[in-house]
């Protein structure tokens, strides 16, 4: 039997993010500081504070109704691009579970990849770009992988992970297409981009926390 | 820092309150932070908005001959849906909506995807993109140039078509020729510091100054010693009109601060601009100066250079009241 995670079982997930976030402020505004205007995890922050303020009502909600709430504080309380971004992945990934109880390995890479085009979409943005998508991107290939080669979800939550976070690394060595670093004079090159690295934070808990439940 | 605040928490709610309180022709929405116009007519609504820091811009514009509803976002920071689409409805008399919005990937996707939301209702929203500032290079790939000063040239003009009964294709039309004929460059002298932040973003040396740095901090195209007011002019016009031909032609000027430069210092400016301007033989028409987009205490300006036809004249001389710009 693999995992099964109700939508209780994402609130836990989403506690330990946020806990992750938190415990990265310093770092995480140093990278920001360096391209940007200093402000991403602040932000992202106080967007997870804020769900952490919701989860009463969002653990006794179906996973449809629990997602498109995590969208809409995320898109409402972050704001910038980072909450526009998120509340578009969380609306899109709450198109998949429709009528769903549980989040199994086929969902949870379904939802992936409905984030991964949603933020695309909205932010006219492509992998290569130096965004958060060049994390989560190879992260839903890996996914999509694991699944075509019916690897153990032992073994998939392991890659995955790895995927997400080698991609967030890669961001150093490129060139900035969107958002701020891109007036930067070398386009932000050397630096790793701060809204990748949070996308890391957030799919590496979620890996370990799926890790738990096997 | 210094600054007359509270808290760098309630900034952007403090400042759209007393502005409501110091103009009562203007609406605050709670929690939202719209301003718009507490008298609705039926005419075609012009919403603009964006991250706060930038006063008095874009709440400053709303009034008649301007904007119907501005949203602020964060200091600068992109407002999100939620917000915009509460702008959309109070802009919104049924003959639909045009969002002005600023060429930032933030405030794009924000924007569109309060659009999107606002047609799932049944309202029509179209927008336009003002992309000025020429220190940027324009590009399709990228983000490509922001959108600075001339962005108060385009409410002026969408507003004033608007205003006259214009439907909304004839309205994003006219907003899309003064875009079409905009250019601005700026220059900063010092750095801004964002009340949450405390400090400046970056330092510049006593006697240094860059050019073509962005309404936000962004770096600029080269930093280089203080010049004189003439120089100054003739390095910001130099780039403006390499990149759009003026040349015989009539233009309305708009010499904007950057919130820490005294007037004294854009009038000065404001001289040298026309000189060299008359010297080109391009026509001043009409001269705006003063503190129009600002950067909070930024000290620096901008010139932006709007080509005018026929037109554009008619709407730009059309009547105005707002709180930060009147045409009577």
């Amino acid at each position: 039997m693999g995992f099964r995670l109700s939508s209780k079982d994402y609130v836990e997930y989403i506690k330990l993010a946020a806990a992750k976030i938190h415990e990265n402020g310093d770092y995480v505004t140093a990278l920001d500081a360096a391209t940007g205007d200093g402000d991403h995890w602040s932000n992202i922050n106080i967007g997870f504070e804020k769900l952490i303020e919701a989860i009463p009502v969002m653990e006794t909600m179906s996973l449809f109704d629990e997602f498109k709430k995590i969208g809409m504080i995320m898109m409402s309380v972050i704001g910038g691009s980072s909450g526009v971004l998120y509340g578009s992945a969380y609306m899109g990934a709450a198109k998949v579970l429709k009528d769903k109880d549980v989040i199994e390995n086929q969902d949870m890479c379904n939802i992936m990849e409905a984030m991964l085009n949603a933020i695309m979409q909205r932010g006219n943005a492509k992998p290569g770009f130096k965004t958060m998508i060049d994390c989560l991107y190879p992260a839903v290939e890996c996914y999509k992988d694991c699944i075509t080669k019916a690897l153990s979800e032992n073994e998939t939550v392991v890659l995955v992970k790895k995927a997400a976070v080698e991609g967030a690394q890669s961001t150093a060595a490129m060139e900035a297409i969107r958002g701020r670093a891109c007036y930067q004079a070398n386009k932000g090159v050397g630096h790793l981009d701060p809204g990748a690295i949070t996308m890391a934070y957030q799919i590496e808990t979620l890996m370990d926390y799926i890790a738990t439940k096997l | 820092m210094k600054k007359i605040i509270n808290h760098p928490n309630s900034v952007v709610t403090e400042l759209l309150i007393g502005m409501a309180k110091a103009h009562p022709d203007l609406k605050y929405t709670d929690e939202l932070e719209v301003i718009s116009r507490k008298v609705k007519s039926k005419k075609v609504g012009i919403v603009s908005g964006g991250g706060s820091g930038h006063e008095p811009a874009h709440a400053g514009y709303v009034g008649k001959g301007m904007l119907d509803a501005a949203v602020a976002g964060n200091v600068f920071s992109s407002p999100s849906p939620d917000r915009i689409i509460k702008g959309i409805e109070e802009a919104n008399s049924g003959e639909g909506v045009l969002l002005v919005i600023k060429n930032y990937s933030g405030d794009i996707m924000n924007f569109e995807m309060a659009k999107d939301m606002a047609e799932m209702d049944d309202i029509r929203v179209e927008s336009v993109v003002v992309k000025d500032d020429v220190a940027v290079p324009d590009s399709t790939y990228s983000t490509g140039r922001r959108g600075i000063a001339g962005t108060v040239f385009v409410h002026k003009i969408a507003g004033a078509k608007a205003e006259a009964g214009a439907n909304l294709d004839q309205v994003k039309a006219a907003a899309e020729k003064a875009i079409a004929n905009i250019r601005s460059m700026g220059m900063a002298m010092n750095s801004c510091t964002l009340p949450a932040v405390g400090k400046p973003g970056f330092v510049l040396g006593e006697n240094e100054i860059e050019i073509g740095m962005g309404i936000h901090g962004e770096p600029g195209v080269e930093r280089t010693s203080v010049k004189t007011a003439a120089e100054t002019a003739d390095i910001l016009l130099s780039k403006v009109l390499a990149d759009y031909d003026y040349s015989g032609s009539e233009v309305a000027v708009l010499i904007n601060g950057l919130g820490a430069t005294p007037l004294m210092e854009l009038y000065i400016l404001n001289n040298e601009v026309e000189k060299i301007l008359t010297e080109k033989n391009i026509k001043v028409y009409k001269t705006f100066v003063g503190n129009y987009m600002t950067s909070l205490d930024m000290s620096g300006c901008s010139v932006t250079l709007m080509k005018l036809d026929e037109e554009l004249k008619e709407l730009l001389d059309a009547p105005c009241d707002t709180p930060a710009l009147k045409v009577l």
